[in-house]
C-alpha cells in the first residue's frame, strides 16, 4: 500500500497559494496538463472510471453467475479464467470496478472535506479552538492506523458503510495538519481583514473567503488521501474484514487467497485484482506527483541549465 | 493467518447404549479381552495387525488450526485440547460414531473401564475401572482419579465442557469412587443419552498432580508436561512443533507386542492454510487433515500411496427463521428446498468434496441403518418449487420475484460466517439456484460474534449453518443432532429456527425413554418425517471430517471399508488415540 | 521545556483514547465473548457454552465504570491478562516481539539508508538520467498495495522458481538454536518479506528526501556554499543533506505507526509469526484480551518513537525548543 510520504504535498507548503484570480488559475491548469506525469495519471483514471460506469460494454458474463467451468485458465470465453466456483474472473473484475472506485471517493471527498473543516478553522480561530483541534489532529494521527482499522472494522457489522466509516475516521487527521499550516498563513491576508471589518462571521469567511483560494490545495489533499485509502481499503478486504459478498477488487483479491490461487495455479484470479487496485493507486499517485511539481516549482523536471525562463 | 476456509464440522456422535446390549456389550468386552490377551495381542475391534512388533517411523500431522502453540496441554481447555486428548489423556470407553449406528447399536469398547452397568432405571451407571494401568510418571491409575476428574468439575466449572453436573444443567448429582475398581455416577433423571458424554468425551486425570493445584483454577492449568495414560507423550514442544514419544508404560503394550508402534509423532503448527497444503502435497506429511484444493492432481496424484476419505457427519443448509411472517409458510420453505440442487452446490461450492444432503436430516452412509429412504421427498424440481409457490397465493412480479397478496416479496437476507470460502462460494450457487425460482437472497456475511450471536437470538431471517455451529459435535446416533436442532428447549441455542412443536418435543423425549433400537428407529423415521413435511431447516450439504493419508510407509489406517476410528485429528476426540494405537510402521 | 511538556500531555491523551476505543469496542458488540469464541472451536459440544462463560468470566455483572477503571489501572501496572489459551497476554507478545523486530527494524531501517541515500543523490543529480526515471518509478512500486507486491514476490521466488520458501519464520522441523544452519534458516525465509517491506518503503523514502533536498538545494544558504567554492560533496551533505533530513526525522517516527500497519500485512501475506500476525489471529479466534494488549502494545510503541524523535529534533533544532 502506498504509504503517504511527509512532505510530498509540497505544493500546500505556500507556492499554490494566491489571491483569487484566473490567469493563474488559468496557467495552472496549462502546466498541468503538459506535465506527462498528470497525464498519465489521467488517463488511468479516466480509463478506470469508464470500466466503472459502463460495465456492461466490456462483458457479456454475469459476474455472479457461477455456470462455467471451474478454475479455468485464461482462454477466450474466459479472458482470466475462471474462479473455483466457476464465475468468469474478468466481468467479476469489470463489475466490481464500481464498488472499488465508489468507495475510494467518497471516503477521499469526505475526509477531505473533514480535514479541511478542522484544519482551516483550527488555524483560523486560533487560541483554544487551535490547540483542541489541534490536539484532536495529532491523536488520530499518532494512533497507529491499520490496528485501528482492524479492530474498527472487525467489531462494525462488515460492508461497505463499515468500510467507509472506518477509512473516513483514519483518514482525515494528515491533511488537517497540512491545511491548517496552510490556513495559518492566511490569516494575516489582506482580503481576510477586510472581511472582518466588513463583520462577516467567521463561517462566512471560513467557506466563502478562504476555501476558494485553497482548491488546488483540496485537490492535492483529496489525491494524497485517494492513494492512501486505496491501499488501506484493499488491505483490510484483503484481510477478509470486508464483505465478501460484495463485489470489490479487494473482495475478489480475498477469494483468490483464500482459495489458494497462486499455489493451485489459477494466477490471474488473484494477480487481476491486485494489478488493478496497483493501478488505481499509481493513477492518484502520478496526479498527485505531478500537482506536487506544479506547487512547487523546484520539483518541476530540471530544464536545461541554459534556460532561465523557467519560473 | 487465514482461518480455515471450509465449514469443517467434524462431530464425535455419542451412543446412547441401549439397554438390552448392555449386558451383551459387557460379555463381549470380557470375551474380546480374554481372547486379545489369549492370542497375545490388545488390540481392539477393528483392524489390527500386530504381526510384527517393530516400533520405529515418524508421523507427522497436517492440520492448519490457525495458531503456533503455546505449548499448553490441558485437556480441559477447548482450545488446544486436540492436542492431548487420545494422545496423552484417554477416557473410560470409547464410541466409534461412524459405526456406531450400522448395527442399529452403539458398541462401547472398553478403554479405561472395562465395562458400564445401568441400574435404578437409567439413574445410576455404574463403571468397573481397567487394572493395571498406569500414568506415564509411573503412578498407579485407579478409580480414584476417575472419581476425582468428574469431582474437579464441581470446583472448577469451566472444565464442566459437556454440562453434565446439576449446577451446570445437566442431570449428574454425585460421582464417587466404590471401592478399588468401581466409579458410580448418580444422575437425577433416566440419563442414558448422557453415556456417551460421560463415557467417551471426559479424559481422565491424574489426581495426584491435579489435586495439588489451586482447585478453583483448573482450567487455567497450564500443564505443559501432561501426565496421562496414553499412548504417547509429549516429547518436546515448540511454538512450531509438538514431539511426541511412545509411552512405554501403556496399558495396551504387551510383552512382544508393543503399542503404540509409530516412534515419533510430530504435530506442527501451520501458520498458513497454504503453508499446510504444500507440506502435504510435497509428501512431508503423512496423516493430512486439509481439504487441498483441486485434490487429485495436487495431493493424490502426486504419490504412490495416498487416499482421501471424507466421512460425513454433520448437516449444513439454510436455516430458516420461523418467526418471519413469509418463512413461517411452509409453502415458501418447501419452494427453497425443491428450487436448490444440491449436488450442484457440493459440486462448485464444497469441489465435491461433501456429498449433498438429504431433507431427512439423515447423514449417509454414517446412519444408513436409521435412513428411509421411502419418505425421501429431496429433488430439485426448480418448476414444481414455483407450482407450490403459485398455490400457495404467490404470484411473480414484474422483476421476477414471488409477492404475496399484500405485495411482500420473497427477498430475504442470508448470513453466514466470514472465513469460510466454501460456504460463500456454495451460497453463490445457492443465490443463483433460488433466482432461478423468483426468490431473492442477499447473502451477508458476519463475523463469528455476531453470527453466533444473531443465530442464537433468532436476529436473521435466513441463515446458512452447520447443525450445532459451524465445527461442532454431533452424535453417534441422529438423535443428537436433530434433537440440537428442533427440540423447543434450545431454542435460544442450537435450535436456530426457534421450531416449536410439542409432537417433535414428544418425539425426543420417546427416544431418550427407551433403550429398544427398533422403537428408536421408528421414532427416528417419525421425526425424518417431520423433516420432509415441515421443513423446520433445509440440509444442503453434509459437513465432512477432512482426511488424507500416506500409507507409503505407514499401515493401520482407517478407511472407508474399515471405518474403527474417526478420522478428524483436530477434533478432541478419543479417536486420534485408537488410530495412533493401530498405526504401524511398514517396510 | 514546554514544547516537550505538552508533547507529554498529548501522548498520554492518546494513550488514554487509544485504551479507551480497547476496552468500549468489544463492549458494544453484540454477544458474549464465549459465544464467539466457541464458533471458533472445532469439535465441541454446543453445551460448552456454560463452561467458556464461566471462565471468561461473562456473566460476573460488575459496575461498567469500575470494569473500566479496573482495566486502565491493570495497563498501566503492565497486566494484560491471559489470552484463551491461558498464557499471559505478556509472554505471547514477548514472543511475537523478535520476529516483527528483526524483520521490520531491519528492513525499515535499510528502506531509509536506502531510500534516503538514493533521495539525496537523485535531487543532486537533477534532470540526470536516474533523476529521469527512478522516481516516478519507485513512486508508483510504492503505491502497489504491500500485500500485493509480497504476493508477487511468492509467485515468482516461491511457486514458480521455488527458491525461496513461501512462509513462515524457519523450518517445522528445526529446533531453535544459535547454530548457523538454523540462522540461515530464519535467513532465508526472511528474505521474502523482508524484500517487500523494503522494496515498498524504500520508494517512500526516496521520494520524500529528494523532495526535501530539492527544496533545501534551493535555498540561499547552499548558493552561498556554492558561491564560496566549497567542494561539493561537503555542499551536499554537510549543507543540504543535514538540513534536508530533519523533517524526515519526526516523519519517520510518525511514519512508524504506518509501517507498523504494513507489517501486519506482510507477515499475514507470509504467515510470518511477529506481533502482526499475532494481532490478526487473535481478532480471528477473538482472543479479546490478547488484540486488546497488542493494539495497547502498537500504540505505545508509536507514541515511544515519536517521543523520542521530538526529543531528538529539540535538541538537534533549536527551533524547535522555542516553538
Amino acid at each position: 500500500m502506498a504509504i503517504p510520504a511527509i512532505g510530498s504535498n509540497s505544493a500546500l507548503s505556500g507556492a499554490g497559494v494566491s489571491a483569487p484570480s484566473t490567469s493563474v488559475r488559468v496557467r495552472f491548469l496549462r502546466t498541468l496538463f503538459s506535465s506527462k506525469k498528470a497525464t498519465a495519471g489521467l488517463v488511468i483514471l479516466l480509463v478506470i472510471s469508464f470500466v466503472a460506469a459502463f460495465p456492461g460494454l466490456l462483458t457479456h458474463d454475469d459476474p455472479n453467475a457461477a455456470i462455467y467451468g471451474i478454475e479455468q485458465g485464461p482462454s477466450l470465453q474466459h479472458l482470466l479464467g475462471t474462479t473455483l466456483v466457476g464465475q468468469d474472473v474478468f466481468s467479476q473484475l469489470v463489475y466490481g470496478t464500481r464498488l472499488t472506485l465508489v468507495i475510494v471517493v467518497v471516503v477521499s471527498v469526505i475526509a477531505t472535506v473533514l480535514s479541511m473543516i478542522i484544519g482551516i478553522t483550527a488555524a483560523y480561530l486560533g487560541g483554544l479552538a487551535d490547540r483542541s483541534l489541534s490536539l484532536l489532529t495529532d491523536i488520530f494521527l499518532i494512533i497507529p492506523t491499520l490496528p485501528l482499522l482492524i479492530v474498527l472494522a472487525f467489531y462494525l457489522p462488515s460492508g461497505v458503510s463499515t468500510m467507509i466509516l472506518v477509512l473516513c475516521l483514519t483518514s482525515w487527521a494528515f491533511q488537517a495538519r497540512q491545511l491548517r499550516s496552510q490556513g495559518l498563513s492566511l490569516r494575516s491576508r489582506d482580503f481576510l481583514a477586510s472581511a472582518r471589518v466588513r463583520g462577516e462571521r467567521p463561517l462566512y469567511i471560513i467557506l466563502v473567503e478562504i476555501v476558494p483560494t485553497m482548491t488546488s490545495l483540496l485537490a492535492a489533499s483529496f489525491l494524497g488521501v485517494a492513494v492512501y485509502v486505496v491501499g488501506f481499503a484493499a488491505g483490510l478486504q484483503f484481510l477478509g474484514l470486508g464483505n465478501s459478498s460484495e463485489l470489490t477488487w479487494g473482495t475478489l483479491l480475498y477469494q483468490a487467497q483464500a482459495n489458494d490461487a497462486l499455489i493451485s495455479g489459477n494466477v490471474w484470479w488473484e494477480l487481476s485484482p491486485g494489478l488493478a487496485v496497483a493501478l488505481l493507486g499509481a493513477g492518484f499517485a502520478l496526479l498527485n506527483y505531478a500537482f506536487d511539481e506544479i506547487g512547487n516549482p523546484a520539483l518541476r523536471p530540471a530544464r536545461r541549465r541554459r534556460d532561465r525562463s523557467a519560473s | 493467518m487465514r482461518k480455515p476456509t471450509w465449514g469443517r464440522a467434524p462431530t464425535h456422535l455419542a451412543a446412547a447404549l441401549p439397554r438390552s446390549h448392555r449386558k451383551l456389550v459387557t460379555l463381549l468386552a470380557g470375551t474380546a479381552t480374554l481372547l486379545a490377551a489369549a492370542c497375545g495381542g490388545t488390540t481392539s475391534a477393528g483392524s489390527s495387525t500386530a504381526s510384527s512388533s517393530s516400533v520405529g517411523g515418524k508421523l507427522v500431522i497436517d492440520s492448519y488450526m490457525g495458531t503456533t502453540w503455546p505449548c499448553t496441554f490441558n485437556p480441559f481447555n477447548p482450545a488446544l485440547n486436540f492436542l492431548t486428548v487420545g494422545f496423552t489423556y484417554e477416557t473410560l470407553e470409547y464410541i466409534n460414531d461412524l459405526k456406531a449406528s450400522s448395527s442399529g447399536s452403539s458398541l462401547a469398547q472398553p478403554w479405561l473401564a472395562t465395562g458400564s452397568a445401568w441400574s435404578n432405571n437409567y439413574e445410576t451407571l455404574t463403571f468397573t475401572i481397567r487394572s493395571g494401568v498406569k500414568w506415564n510418571d509411573g503412578q498407579p491409575f485407579s478409580a480414584a482419579d476417575v472419581a476425582y476428574t468428574f469431582n474437579a468439575m464441581t470446583t472448577s466449572a469451566a472444565l464442566d465442557l459437556n454440562a453434565l453436573w446439576k449446577a451446570d444443567g445437566g442431570p449428574l448429582t454425585a460421582v464417587t469412587a466404590q471401592g478399588s475398581n468401581q466409579v458410580a455416577f448418580t444422575f437425577d433423571t433416566p440419563a442414558q443419552t448422557y453415556f456417551y458424554y460421560v463415557a467417551d468425551q471426559i479424559p481422565i486425570v491424574p489426581e495426584h498432580i491435579w489435586s495439588t493445584l489451586d482447585q478453583t483454577k483448573l482450567a487455567s492449568y497450564t500443564d505443559s508436561h501432561p501426565i496421562g495414560t496414553g499412548p504417547y507423550k509429549v516429547g518436546s514442544c515448540t511454538q512450531a512443533n509438538v514431539k511426541y514419544v511412545p509411552n512405554t508404560d501403556y496399558w495396551q503394550s504387551t510383552p512382544g507386542h508393543p503399542v503404540p508402534r509409530i516412534a515419533e509423532v510430530d504435530y506442527p503448527s501451520f501458520l498458513g492454510n497454504d503453508q499446510a497444503n504444500l507440506y502435504l502435497t510435497e509428501g512431508q506429511a503423512q496423516w493430512g487433515a486439509q481439504p487441498v484444493p483441486n485434490i487429485k492432481t495436487a495431493y493424490l496424484n502426486k504419490g504412490p500411496d495416498r487416499y482421501m476419505w471424507f466421512p460425513p457427519v454433520l448437516n449444513v443448509g439454510i436455516f430458516p427463521n420461523l418467526d418471519n411472517p413469509l418463512l413461517s409458510n411452509v409453502a415458501v420453505r418447501q419452494a427453497i428446498s425443491l428450487a436448490l440442487d444440491r449436488s450442484n452446490v457440493a459440486t462448485r461450492g464444497e469441489s465435491g468434496y461433501e456429498p449433498a444432503a438429504s431433507q431427512t436430516g439423515i447423514i449417509t452412509p454414517t446412519y444408513q441403518s436409521w435412513y428411509d429412504k421411502s419418505i425421501d421427498n429431496t429433488a430439485y424440481d426448480p418448476t414444481k418449487a414455483e407450482q407450490v409457490l403459485e398455490a400457495a397465493g404467490f404470484t411473480k412480479g414484474s422483476d421476477g420475484i414471488y409477492q404475496n397478496a399484500q405485495g411482500q416479496q420473497l427477498s430475504f437476507t442470508l448470513q453466514t460466517v466470514s472465513g469460510f470460502g466454501d460456504w460463500d462460494a456454495s451460497l453463490v450457487v445457492i443465490t443463483q439456484e433460488l433466482k432461478a425460482v423468483g426468490i431473492q437472497i442477499t447473502v451477508e456475511d458476519e463475523n463469528s460474534g455476531p453470527y453466533t450471536t444473531n443465530l442464537e437470538s433468532g436476529n436473521f431471517q435466513l441463515a446458512y449453518a452447520g447443525s450445532g455451529g459451524p465445527y461442532t459435535a454431533g452424535g453417534p446416533t441422529p438423535y443428537y443432532e436433530l434433537r440440537g436442532d428442533l427440540y423447543s428447549s434450545n431454542i435460544g441455542g442450537t435450535n436456530y429456527s426457534h421450531y416449536n412443536s410439542p409432537s417433535t418435543d414428544a418425539l425426543f423425549n420417546a427416544y431418550a425413554a427407551t433403550t429398544n433400537v427398533s422403537q428408536q428407529k421408528q421414532i427416528i423415521d417419525q421425526i425424518e418425517q417431520v423433516m420432509v413435511s415441515d421443513y423446520p431447516f433445509i440440509p444442503v450439504t453434509q459437513g465432512v471430517d477432512w482426511y488424507t493419508y500416506d500409507a507409503s510407509h505407514i499401515g493401520g489406517w482407517p478407511t472407508a471399508s474399515d471405518p474403527y476410528a474417526q478420522p478428524a485429528i483436530y477434533a478432541p476426540l478419543e479417536d486420534a488415540g485408537v488410530i495412533l494405537d493401530h498405526l504401524y510402521p511398514t517396510n | 521545556m514546554t514544547y516537550l511538556r505538552r508533547r507529554l500531555g498529548l501522548f498520554l491523551l492518546t494513550l488514554w483514547a487509544a485504551l479507551t476505543v480497547n476496552f468500549a469496542l468489544p463492549r458494544l458488540m453484540p454477544g458474549n465473548e464465549a459465544q464467539a469464541v466457541l464458533a471458533t472451536l472445532h469439535g465441541v459440544n454446543p453445551a460448552a457454552l456454560h463452561a467458556l462463560e464461566i471462565e471468561f468470566g461473562v456473566n460476573v455483572h460488575q459496575n461498567i465504570v469500575l470494569t473500566y477503571l479496573q482495566y486502565l489501572g491493570n495497563c498501566f501496572t503492565g497486566q494484560l491478562g491471559v489470552d484463551h489459551y491461558g498464557i499471559p497476554v505478556v509472554t505471547g507478545i514477548v514472543q511475537a516481539l523478535p520476529w516483527t523486530l528483526g524483520l521490520v527494524g531491519i528492513a525499515t531501517v535499510l528502506a531509509f539508508l536506502i531510500g534516503t541515500l538514493v533521495g539525496i543523490l537523485t535531487a543532486w543529480r537533477r534532470g540526470g538520467r536516474m533523476d529521469a526515471f527512478l522516481p516516478p518509478l519507485l513512486f508508483i512500486v510504492s503505491s502497489f498495495p504491500i500485500f500485493f507486491m509480497g504476493l508477487v514476490l511468492i509467485l515468482i521466488f516461491g511457486v514458480v522458481l521455488n527458491w525461496l520458501p513461501i512462509g513462515g519464520n524457519y523450518n517445522i522441523d528445526a529446533t531453535p538454536s544459535l547454530s548457523l544452519p538454523f540462522i540461515g534458516d530464519v535467513i532465508t525465509h526472511a528474505i521474502l518479506p523482508g524484500a517487500t517491506l523494503v522494496v515498498v518503503t524504500a520508494g517512500l523514502w526516496i521520494f520524500t528526501m529528494r523532495n526535501n533536498m530539492i527544496t533545501t538545494l534551493a535555498e540561499d544558504y547552499v548558493k552561498m556554499g556554492r558561491a564560496k567554492g566549497l567542494a561539493p560533496w561537503r555542499i551536499m551533505l554537510d549543507y543540504a543533506a543535514r538540513n534536508a533530513i530533519l523533517p524526515n526525522l519526526t516523519g519517520f517516527a510518525m511514519q512508524l505507526g504506518f509501517v507498523l500497519g504494513g507489517a501486519i500485512l506482510v507477515e499475514y501475506t507470509f504467515s510470518y509469526p511477529g506481533l502482526g500476525y499475532l494481532f490478526y489471529t487473535s481478532t480471528t479466534l477473538h482472543d479479546l484480551p490478547m488484540m486488546q494488549g497488542l493494539f495497547l502494545f502498537y500504540t505505545m510503541a508509536v507514541l515511544v518513537c515519536v517521543l523520542g524523535a521530538d526529543l531528538v529534533t529539540a535538541l538537534v533544532d533549536p527551533r524547535t525548543r522555542d516553538a
